[in-house]
């Protein structure tokens, strides 16, 4: 294009196509991945941007494949996969605004955890003094600055997982990708943890976290992915999920002393279609309305005067999502 | 902010940061210590024989029993002009004054009675051809001496230096550069962010030569000095001979350069690409003879070690005008017949013809080209593979 | 809950049972305990654990058929899956080296068609059977050193590495044994490149150009001393070898290690014997030590100026230090992966 010397005329009209405001984050469209005859993952459509997302799946659902197909670390066989809509495997410009925290526990632990935040710093383009301000801004995010001149080789398992996601953190990234973050962690260092993704969230990045422990993801986040075998079996907010599955009852676990009265008592309730009794003192209601039930389990268990020990939903977590889902009942 | 940096941009900060990195990783590693150590203490070893040689006496013999020692210095003609130049002095007149004819005088018919001349042999080098009973009665101090610092700078250069620490360094030190960070499972540090595949390679190499470069310099400049001062002639320190060692210098340089990118990219191949170096540098081992036994051979134009000692030969005919000539006395059976071994022997067998007629920088240069040229392809293929590489 | 009180003796492990602090503990076995028999003693708070171990019930194999398993998993290695998983590039490399050292063969079977001049160079003689052995190039420029190399580079980095070294340190195998079995995997590869195809050299000689009793009667000695050359090298190499290996954790260090020792004090030693006609560095160099040796057990000439005697001592010492070494690291060897 040929520069408007003179000056005159009027502006020229704009050829470039308006950008959408918000780009997803990621974007996985048709992606599949074989490794000879397995097929890692298959058909996967997802759009990811903002909040916390968890990706859960069992071990070998293609969780980590899905974190290797994002952050370049492998190609996918067929589809596209795209990071702020630049394709991350032919070039590498989005990782400025990405944060990675790789399963693995290697770290290089002959630097002490400042040098190491500095100095892959560096990578993101920032000069040294630079670096090592934004080092000591995230390592005291992740409340490791009292230890940051030791080596890592010292740390514990909790620490090394704070470095690694000061690392990750450090160049301000709008999405950040963790990849089974709560490993091997004690509850101290996974409470720590937990609080830091739900702040990231909480401010408006996309984070990604991944994990095969279901319980832990319930903690951070409601909007859920599940792989399972290499493809998306559910996408969405995990009670809304499991609102879905009406075919199959909930389940509402009640422990209490006289077990078979309370049994006579609850099977007349509305929306109540069956009553087990498991065990001696353990009355399993099974419905299809759980927020009905609820309302009216109350006024049932005043009114017979019963000693309730404790009240369960068994069925509203993830892993009976996920049993469900893959076939076969709940718990 | 940090986030506007794309690939192959920022490069000054991006390159530090690496080359740093890398720095310090070596310096934390013991292995990179014990081989720097180990080069040291067998260079210096030979340093030490070679310092105890040079201040050895050598006995002076009185070669053409005319009771006087050593008349002979260097006085043979410093470029090799076929018949036309002519050198040695009849010194005890057994030819002059004997009554021959004329003819029988000359009996290297060139024209000139009583004297020598350089001849070129058809296998590469020259001989001399003397006339009957001109003897010489060479000054043997002055050319065991200088036949052996000669052969020293030639010899520890091209193996000791050029091939030991061109080839072993490269081994110990570039092999791990990409294999090492991918068995460690701590790539993805260095790729994870704004940076191209190609990038992290050349940095990584940056880093290890940075490290190298300067080490073999130290040695190079060590050696310099500690020949310079102990060396044979006038004079306190013997200034001719530092082209060869810039020539060293260079060569070795370039070989650290060239093995490096190429083991770096056999790491980036192969997880056991390392099981290809080793035989590699025992075939570069037997090259360096052949350069040395066979020069001529085409094989050697293959090879990275002939280009490498290539430039030195080039150097030392710019440095060393008479070498030829040297050599050609030196190993002359007539003038060494008292001695064991003629001193030019080793000189001889460590001194090759740069490989083209050309002029030495043009040698010089060609060789660089070349050197070069391979570097290029190799780190070529070497991103090529790395680019496509899965999980790295 | 059952209260039922728990005898001393009788520790049950159900689900009723109480939590008594009481534990036994059986592991399958051990080498050095001569399969005592264990029981642990019920604690209470304060008291520390008895712990001994009970025999595996089974017949434990004797040692030398437990220290053939290893020895057969390494060497099984090369050739099939399912044992130690050598790299193909070590094998391909093996195939190779196996090809180049019985090369000597061929001119001798053309020899034996064509009439003994063709081939007279190749023939049966000192010469011959020590450049076999203790040629310098290609056999040990390119062959036995670079095998050895090759061979021990990951010998025992490798399992120290992926934390292997554990399962056999936690088996009934001593250090010795584990260090011993994979010095003799070493050993018979290179054994078979190099003193196995010299038999099949002389044997190919024999039958090929016919050669009577006399002749073999006349020749016999000439091979021993070869042979015994050639186990010399084998034994130092692999002894040199091994001792890197133990060295490291890193990959290939004891590898290239080994290859810059064999190569670069040649080398060292060849540049000062030339320059300054001084042949002492040749003694620190293995193998113009093995060399000067070997010359003498064949009988050919020599072309060192040394002794021959000095290089054998200069040969047993490095053995005796590399062996030294080697027990040494492996006695002490840690065998967490850390």
């Amino acid at each position: 294009m040929m520069p408007d010397l003179g000056q005159v005329g009027p502006a020229a009209e704009p050829v470039v196509q308006p950008v959408p405001e918000k780009l997803p984050a990621v974007v996985f469209d048709q992606v599949g991945k074989t490794y000879g005859r397995i097929h890692a993952l298959s058909q996967i459509n997802l759009a990811i941007s903002g909040g916390v997302t968890g990706i859960l799946g069992l071990n070998g659902a293609g969780k980590s494949t899905l974190f290797n197909l994002l952050m370049g670390r492998c190609k996918p066989t067929t589809g596209q996969v795209r990071l702020f809509g630049i394709d991350p495997w032919q070039d590498p410009t989005p990782y400025g605004r990405v944060g990675f925290v790789p399963e693995s526990e290697k770290l290089h632990d002959w630097m002490t955890s400042f040098d190491f935040v500095t100095t892959f710093a560096r990578l993101h383009g920032f000069t040294r003094d630079e670096a090592k301000v934004e080092a000591e801004r995230v390592l005291d995010f992740v409340n490791l600055k009292e230890v940051m001149h030791t080596p890592i080789g010292r740390y514990s398992k909790g620490m090394r997982q704070r470095v690694k996601i000061a690392h990750a953190l450090v160049n301000d990234p709008d999405l950040i990708v963790l990849d089974e973050p709560l490993t091997g962690c004690d509850p101290l260092a996974r409470t720590t943890i937990m609080n830091v993704v739900r702040e990231l969230g909480r401010m408006g990045r996309t984070v990604l976290v991944s994990s095969h422990i279901l319980g832990e993801i319930e903690r951070i986040t409601e909007q859920i992915v599940l792989l399972h075998r290499g493809q998306v079996l559910a996408l969405g907010n995990v009670h809304g999920i499991r609102e879905q599955l009406d075919r199959i009852p909930h389940r509402i676990l009640i422990h209490c002393s006289e077990g078979k009265r309370l049994a006579k008592a609850v099977i007349d309730m509305e929306h109540v279609h069956g009553v087990m009794i498991p065990s001696e003192g353990v009355v399993d209601i099974l419905t299809h309305d759980l927020g009905a039930v609820h309302q009216h389990l109350p006024s049932v268990l005043i009114e017979g005067g019963f000693k309730v020990t404790r009240i369960e939903n068994p069925d509203d977590d993830l892993e009976s999502v996920i049993g469900h889902l893959v076939g076969g009942g709940g718990r | 902010m940090g986030s506007s940096t794309k690939a192959w941009s920022g490069l000054d900060r991006k390159a530090t940061a690496v080359a740093e990195f890398t720095l310090r990783q070596y310096r934390t590693r013991l292995s990179t210590w014990v081989v720097l150590a180990s080069c040291v203490v067998a260079l210096g070893t030979v340093l030490l024989f070679y310092i105890d040689a040079m201040n050895d006496t050598v006995e002076s013999v009185d070669n053409d029993g005319d009771g006087l020692f050593d008349e002979d210095g260097p006085d043979f003609p410093s470029s090799v002009d076929a018949t036309s130049t002519t050198f040695g002095y009849d010194d005890d007149g057994d030819c002059r004054e004997s009554d021959r004819p004329d003819g029988a005088k000359d009996t290297n018919n060139n024209g000139v009675v009583c004297d020598a001349i350089l001849r070129q042999n058809w296998f590469g080098g020259s001989a001399i051809l003397w006339d009957n009973d001109v003897d010489e009665d060479p000054n043997e101090e002055y050319f065991v001496e200088e036949a052996t610092h000669r052969a020293f700078l030639l010899g520890y250069g091209k193996l000791g230096i050029v091939f030991l620490l061109g080839i072993f360094l490269p081994l110990f030190l570039a092999t791990g550069l990409i294999r090492g960070e991918m068995t460690s499972e701590t790539m993805h540090f260095l790729l994870a962010k704004p940076i191209a595949r190609g990038e992290v390679l050349l940095y990584r190499m940056l880093g290890y030569l940075t490290l190298v470069w300067p080490a073999s310099a130290a040695v190079v400049v060590l050696s310099a000095l500690v020949t310079g001062f102990a060396a044979p002639g006038e004079g306190v320190f013997r200034f001719e001979d530092l082209g060869i060692w810039l020539a060293i210098l260079l060569a070795t340089w370039l070989a650290l350069l060239v093995y490096g990118m190429l083991f770096m990219t056999l790491g980036v191949m192969w997880k056991y690409g390392i099981v290809l170096a080793i035989p590699f540098a025992a075939w570069e081992f037997g090259m360096a003879f052949l350069s040395m036994g066979l020069p001529s051979s085409p094989l050697l134009r293959v090879s990275v070690i002939g280009w490498c000692l290539a430039i030195i030969d080039a150097a030392t005919a710019l440095s060393w005008s008479d070498q030829e000539a040297f050599i050609a006395y030196t190993t002359d059976y007539a003038v060494w017949s008292h001695t064991v071994v003629a001193p030019g022997e080793s000189l001889g067998f460590l001194t090759s013809q740069a490989p083209f007629e050309i002029s030495a920088t043009g040698n010089i240069a060609v060789a660089i080209l070349v050197l070069l040229f391979q570097a290029g392809v190799i780190w070529i293929i070497g991103q090529s593979l790395f680019k496509g590489k899965e999980i790295a | 809950m059952s209260e039922t009180p728990v005898e001393d003796h009788e520790v049950r492990f159900d689900e009723a049972s109480p939590v008594t602090g009481a534990s036994r503990i059986e592991a399958a076995y051990t080498a050095e305990d001569h399969g005592q028999a264990s029981v642990a003693k019920s604690g209470s708070t304060g008291q520390v654990f008895t712990q001994t171990y009970l025999p595996w019930t089974g017949t434990l194999n004797p040692r030398w058929a437990r220290n053939w398993a290893v020895y057969r998993h390494h060497m099984l290695g090369l050739v099939r899956s399912g044992h130690r998983p050598w790299p193909i590039l070590i094998r391909v490399y093996l195939v190779l080296v196996l090809i180049g050292s019985v090369g000597d063969i061929f001119p001798v079977l053309l020899g034996s068609l064509f009439g003994e001049g063709l081939g007279q160079v190749f023939m049966v003689s000192r010469d011959s059977l020590y450049a076999h052995v203790l040629g310098f190039f290609p056999r040990n420029v390119l062959y036995y050193p670079v095998v050895t190399a090759l061979i021990v580079g990951t010998m025992i980095s490798e399992d120290r590495l992926n934390g292997t070294s554990a399962l056999y340190f936690s088996r009934p195998i001593t250090r010795f044994d584990y260090v011993a079995m994979k010095y003799l995997a070493a050993a018979s590869i290179l054994f078979i490149l190099c003193v196995f195809t010299l038999l099949v050299y002389y044997t190919v000689e024999v039958l090929a150009m016919g050669r009577g009793w006399s002749w073999i009667v006349d020749t016999f000695p000439l091979l021993l001393g070869a042979v015994a050359a050639g186990m010399l090298l084998v034994v130092t190499y692999t002894s040199l070898g091994l001792a890197m290996s133990s060295v490291s954790t890193n990959g290939f260090f004891p590898a290239i290690g080994l290859l810059a020792l064999i190569l670069g004090s040649k080398s060292v030693a060849f540049l000062v014997a030339l320059i300054f006609e001084q042949d002492a560095l040749y003694l620190l160099s293995p193998y113009d030590a093995l060399a000067n040796v070997g010359q003498a057990l064949v009988g050919t000439e020599s072309n060192y100026e040394l002794p021959w005697t000095w290089s054998l001592v200069s040969v047993v010492v490095m053995n005796v230090l590399s062996l030294y070494l080697l027990a040494n690291r492996v006695a002490s060897m840690e065998v967490t992966r850390e």
